[in-house]
C-alpha cells in the first residue's frame, strides 16, 4: 500500500511538472540511444570486418569514454536544475508532515520512472534508427563489404551500466540534499539573493591572459607537429579563459557600464544591465558551457569534414602516382640504367598484357611530392621510356584502363619484379584509399556523431536555461509593470535581454573558431591536408549551419520562455 | 473648501468565469471622493473587495461600470498605451510584499520610476537626497533588497513611491509583512508624509494601521458600509472607535450605533 502511494505521488509530480520533466526524459532517451548505438557499433563484429575497422574501433572506443563522462555530467546538471526548482515543494511536504525518508522515497521513485522510461525509449529508438545509421556509416567509410547490423549484449550492458551509475549518483545527491536541509530553509531557499562573487577582477585578468596566450599561439604556430602537440593545451586554456571571462569578465564590464551614469540611467539600459548582472551571476558558467560545447562542435565537425573531403587530395599529395615501387638494392648492389630500362619495359608489357597502359603525366598533379618531382630538387629524378618516373630508388606510374585490368596488373607486379633480383615493395593507391577512407570516414562519422551529441546537449542546456530564467523573470516583469512600465517596454526589454544572453555564447564560439582556424589548418597539414581553402570553407559552412540551428532552437525555446513570463 | 482630488462614481466590478456562466460581483456601486491632503484607510474583511478597489484606483484594472476621476480626468479617457505613463506620473504604490527588484540596489529601485520617465541623472540625484533622508535609508542605498530587513525594504518601497511626487500614494496592506515595530515606524512615516501634504489611500486589515489615518472607510460585500473621521481624537481613541465599528461590521449591521 505505502509503496504504491509513493509511486503515485511520483507519477503525479512528474505529470505536474511536465514542462521540465519532458526535456529530462528526452535528454535521457537521446543520450542513452546514442550511447547504446556507439557501444553497439564498437563491439559489433560488422565493424571489425571493415578494412581498417580496428582503427575506426579504437577511435570510437576513445569516443565512448568521453561520451560517458559528458553524459554523466549533463545528467547531473539536469538533476541539479530540477532539484533547485523543487526545493520549495519539498519544504512544503516537510511542513505538511512528510518525513525526509518519505520525500526521499518519492524522489527515488521519480528518478526510477524518468530514467527508466528514458532509457527504454532511447534503446528502442536506437534499434529502429540504428540500422539506418549503420548503413550511413558504411557509406561514410566509402566501402560496402558484407558488414551487418548486429548489436551485441555488451551495448545493452554498457548503456544500462551508465544509467545505473547516473541513477545512483543523482539519487544519492538528492537524498543527501533533502537530508541536510530543514523544511523552512527549503521553503525560502529560492528567494535567497546572490552575493557578489569574490576575486572578480583577478579572475577576469586571468581569463584575458589565458585567452591572449591561447590566441597568440593559435595564430603564430606554423609547424604541424608543434600544432598537434599543443592544441589540447591551448583548448584547455581557452576553456579556462571562457569560463573566467563569462563569470568574471562580464561582471567587470557590467560594473563599468553601471558606473557611467548617463548611460546606465536610460530606461532600456537600466533594466537590461541590471538583468544581465543577475543572469551573469547565476548562469555565467552555464553560458560558458554552451559556448565551449558550441566551439567543440564546430571544430570537431569542421575538422572531420575537411579531412574526409580532403581525403582524395591528401592521398594524391602523398601518392602522386597510382603505383609506387620501392627498390631496396643491397649495399654492394649497383642498379644499372639497363636494369631500369628492363624493368620499365617489362612493366609496360605486363600492363599491355592486362589491357592497361602506363602513364606518367605530371600535369595536374599537386602536393609536395609532385612538386619535388617536377622541380627535380635534390632528388635524382628521371622519366623512363615507358612512362615510368624514377625518383631516387622509387618507381612511380599511373595506370590507365578498366578496374579489372588495374587489379590484374597489380597482381602481376611481383612476377615482373622478382626476376630482376632486387628487393622491392610496392603500394597502390586503391588499397591505400580504402584504408584511408576507413580512417577518415570513421573520423567523420565520429565527428558528426559527437556533433549531434554536443548539439543535443547545447539545445537542452539552452532549453533548461530559458525555463529557469522564465520563472525568475516572471516576478521581475510583474513588478516592473506595477511600477509603471508598459507592455511594449517590457517586451522590448525581454527581447534585448534574451538576445544578449543567448547570442553571446554563439558570438564567442565563432570568435574562438576564427582564432583556431589557423592552427587547425596547420594541424591538418600534419595529416597531409594542404588545402587551406577547403578547411576554411568547412569551418565557415559549419559555423553557418550551426548558427542557423542555434537560431531555430533559440526561437523555439524563446516561445516557452514567453509563455512562462506572460502574466 | 478643500480641493477634490479623486472621485469614484458608482464603481461596479463583476468577474465572470471563463464561459460567462457564473459571475461574481466584487464591487457593487462604490462612491466616495478623496480631497487633496487626506490620509484615508480602507478597511474590510477578506473578500470584501478592498484589493479590487485598489487595483481599479491604480488603473491596473478596469471597473465593469462607473468612473474613476483623478483631478477631473476620467481613467476611461486615457488610452491603453498611455496608462503606464499615467500611473508613473500620478500614482505612487506601496505593496504588502514590497515588490523591490533583487537585481537593483535600493538606490536603483528607488530611481526606477524616474529612469522610466527618462529623468536626467542630476535631477534624479537631487530628488533622491531628501527622500532618502526623510525615510532614514541614506546609509542603505548601495545595499541590495536581500541584504536589508523588511522594514527597511518597505521604506525603500515608500521612497520609490514618493520620489515621482505623485498626486496620490496608494498603499496595499503596507504593514502586512512587517513586525509591530517596523509597522509603527512605517505608519509614522506615512503620517509625516501626509503632514507634508501628501495624499494617501491605504488598504489595510489592521485597526492599528488604520488608526493613523484621518478617515477610515469600511467596505463590506462590495460596497462602502460606513466611514468615520478621526477629528481631534488621538490614536488610541480613534483605534477604539475603529474596533467598535468593525464589531458592528462583522455583526452584519444589525446593531447600528
Amino acid at each position: 500500500m505505502a509503496k504504491a502511494f509513493y509511486l503515485k505521488l511520483a507519477v503525479a509530480n512528474i505529470k505536474r511538472s511536465r514542462e521540465i520533466y519532458i526535456p529530462h526524459f528526452l535528454a535521457t532517451a537521446i543520450i542513452s540511444g546514442v550511447f547504446f548505438l556507439i557501444c553497439g557499433l564498437v563491439s559489433s563484429d560488422g565493424l571489425t570486418n571493415l578494412p581498417s575497422g580496428v582503427t575506426a574501433q579504437t577511435i570510437f572506443s576513445a569516443g565512448i569514454f568521453l561520451f560517458a563522462v559528458f553524459s554523466v555530467i549533463f545528467m547531473l546538471y539536469i538533476n541539479g536544475f530540477l532539484m533547485k526548482r523543487r526545493k520549495r515543494e519539498f519544504g512544503l511536504y516537510g511542513v505538511l508532515g512528510l518525513s525526509k525518508r518519505h520525500i526521499g522515497r518519492m524522489l527515488v521513485w521519480e528518478n526510477v520512472l524518468v530514467l527508466g522510461l528514458g532509457v527504454v525509449c532511447g534503446i528502442a529508438a536506437a534499434l529502429i534508427f540504428g540500422k539506418l545509421l549503420f548503413l550511413l556509416l558504411l557509406r561514410a567509410i566509402h566501402t560496402a563489404p558484407n558488414s551487418e547490423f548486429i548489436i551485441g549484449p555488451e551495448a545493452y550492458l554498457m548503456t544500462l551500466g551508465l544509467f545505473v551509475l547516473v541513477f545512483v549518483v543523482t539519487s544519492v545527491i538528492n537524498l543527501v540534499r533533502v537530508h541536510i536541509s530543514n523544511p523552512i530553509q527549503l521553503l525560502y531557499s529560492e528567494k535567497k539573493g546572490d552575493k557578489d562573487s569574490r576575486f572578480i577582477v583577478p579572475r577576469a585578468v586571468v581569463g584575458i591572459i589565458c585567452l591572449g596566450v591561447a590566441y597568440f599561439f593559435a595564430l603564430t604556430i606554423d609547424i604541424p607537429a608543434t600544432a598537434i602537440g599543443v592544441f589540447l593545451l591551448l583548448a584547455v586554456l581557452v576553456i579556462i579563459a571562457t569560463n573566467a571571462l563569462f563569470v568574471a569578465g562580464s561582471i567587470v564590464v557590467l560594473r563599468l557600464l553601471r558606473k557611467r551614469k548617463k548611460l546606465y540611467y536610460k530606461p532600456k539600459n537600466f533594466i537590461a544591465i541590471s538583468g544581465m548582472f543577475q543572469r551573469m551571476k547565476q548562469n555565467a558558467s552555464g553560458l560558458a558551457v554552451i559556448c565551449i560545447l558550441s566551439t567543440m562542435l564546430i571544430i570537431t565537425v569542421a575538422t572531420t569534414t575537411s579531412l574526409y573531403l580532403g581525403q582524395e587530395e591528401q592521398l594524391r599529395a602523398s601518392y602522386p602516382f597510382d603505383v609506387e615501387i620501392w627498390l631496396y638494392p643491397d649495399a654492394d648492389q649497383e642498379i644499372s640504367s639497363q636494369t631500369l630500362v628492363a624493368i620499365d619495359r617489362d612493366l609496360a608489357e605486363a600492363a599491355a598484357g592486362c589491357g592497361a597502359s602506363l602513364s606518367a603525366d605530371l600535369e595536374g598533379k599537386s602536393g609536395p611530392a609532385a612538386e619535388e618531382i617536377a622541380n627535380g630538387s635534390t632528388y635524382d629524378y628521371e622519366l623512363l621510356e615507358h612512362s615510368v618516373v624514377r625518383m631516387n630508388m622509387v618507381l612511380m606510374f599511373d595506370i590507365e584502363g578498366s578496374d579489372e585490368a588495374y587489379q590484374e596488373f597489380l597482381e602481376q607486379i611481383p612476377d615482373v619484379m622478382t626476376p630482376h633480383g632486387i628487393s622491392f615493395s610496392y603500394s597502390d593507391i586503391e588499397s591505400i584509399r580504402v584504408d584511408a577512407y576507413a580512417f577518415s570516414g570513421g573520423l567523420l562519422f565520429l565527428g558528426v556523431f559527437f556533433g549531434i551529441l554536443f548539439l543535443v546537449i547545447t539545445i537542452l542546456v539552452i532549453y533548461f536555461k530559458q525555463i529557469t530564467e522564465g520563472y525568475e523573470d516572471k516576478e521581475r516583469f510583474a513588478i516592473l509593470q506595477k511600477v509603471g512600465m508598459n507592455d511594449t517596454q517590457v517586451k522590448e526589454t525581454i527581447n534585448r535581454q534574451i538576445l544578449w544572453v543567448f547570442f553571446l555564447p554563439l558570438l564567442v564560439a565563432v570568435c574562438h573558431t576564427v582564432a583556431a582556424s589557423k592552427i587547425i589548418c596547420v594541424m591538418l597539414q600534419g595529416f597531409e591536408l594542404y588545402n587551406s581553402t577547403l578547411v576554411l570553407g568547412c569551418i565557415g559552412i559549419t559555423c553557418a549551419i550551426f548558427a542557423v540551428i542555434y537560431l531555430i532552437v533559440f526561437r523555439l525555446t524563446a516561445k516557452v520562455y514567453y509563455r512562462i513570463v506572460k502574466w | 473648501m478643500v480641493q477634490e482630488l479623486l472621485r469614484c462614481e458608482n464603481i461596479k466590478k463583476v468577474y465572470h468565469t471563463k464561459l460567462g456562466l457564473q459571475s461574481y460581483t466584487a464591487l457593487n456601486d462604490v462612491n466616495f471622493s478623496l480631497a487633496a491632503g487626506e490620509f484615508v484607510a480602507v478597511m474590510g474583511p477578506s473578500g470584501s473587495g478592498k484589493t479590487t478597489l485598489l487595483n481599479i484606483l491604480a488603473s491596473l484594472d478596469q471597473p465593469t461600470s462607473g468612473n474613476v476621476l483623478l483631478e477631473g480626468q476620467n481613467f476611461r479617457d486615457i488610452p491603453e498605451k498611455d496608462l503606464a505613463q499615467f500611473r508613473r506620473d500620478n500614482l505612487g504604490f506601496v505593496f504588502q510584499d514590497f515588490n523591490l527588484l533583487d537585481t537593483f540596489s535600493l538606490k536603483d529601485n528607488i530611481l526606477l520610476p524616474l529612469v522610466l520617465s527618462q529623468t536626467p541623472v542630476k535631477e534624479m540625484e537631487r530628488r533622491l537626497q531628501p527622500v532618502a533622508a526623510m525615510l532614514h535609508i541614506e546609509d542603505l542605498l548601495t545595499k541590495y533588497p536581500y541584504e536589508v530587513s523588511g522594514g527597511e525594504k518597505q521604506r525603500a518601497a515608500v521612497a520609490r513611491a514618493v520620489i515621482t511626487e505623485p498626486k496620490i500614494i496608494l498603499a496595499d496592506e503596507p504593514t502586512g509583512a512587517l513586525d509591530s515595530k517596523s509597522s509603527t515606524n512605517l505608519l509614522q512615516i506615512f503620517r509625516a508624509l501626509n503632514e507634508s501634504g501628501k495624499t494617501i489611500l491605504m488598504v489595510t486589515h489592521s485597526s492599528m494601521a488604520a488608526s493613523y489615518a484621518k478617515r477610515v472607510l469600511f467596505i463590506k460585500d462590495g460596497a462602502i458600509y460606513s466611514q468615520i473621521y478621526r477629528g481631534e481624537e488621538d490614536n488610541h481613541a480613534f483605534f477604539e472607535r475603529i474596533v467598535n465599528n468593525i464589531t458592528v461590521l462583522s455583526n452584519g449591521g444589525v446593531d447600528i450605533g
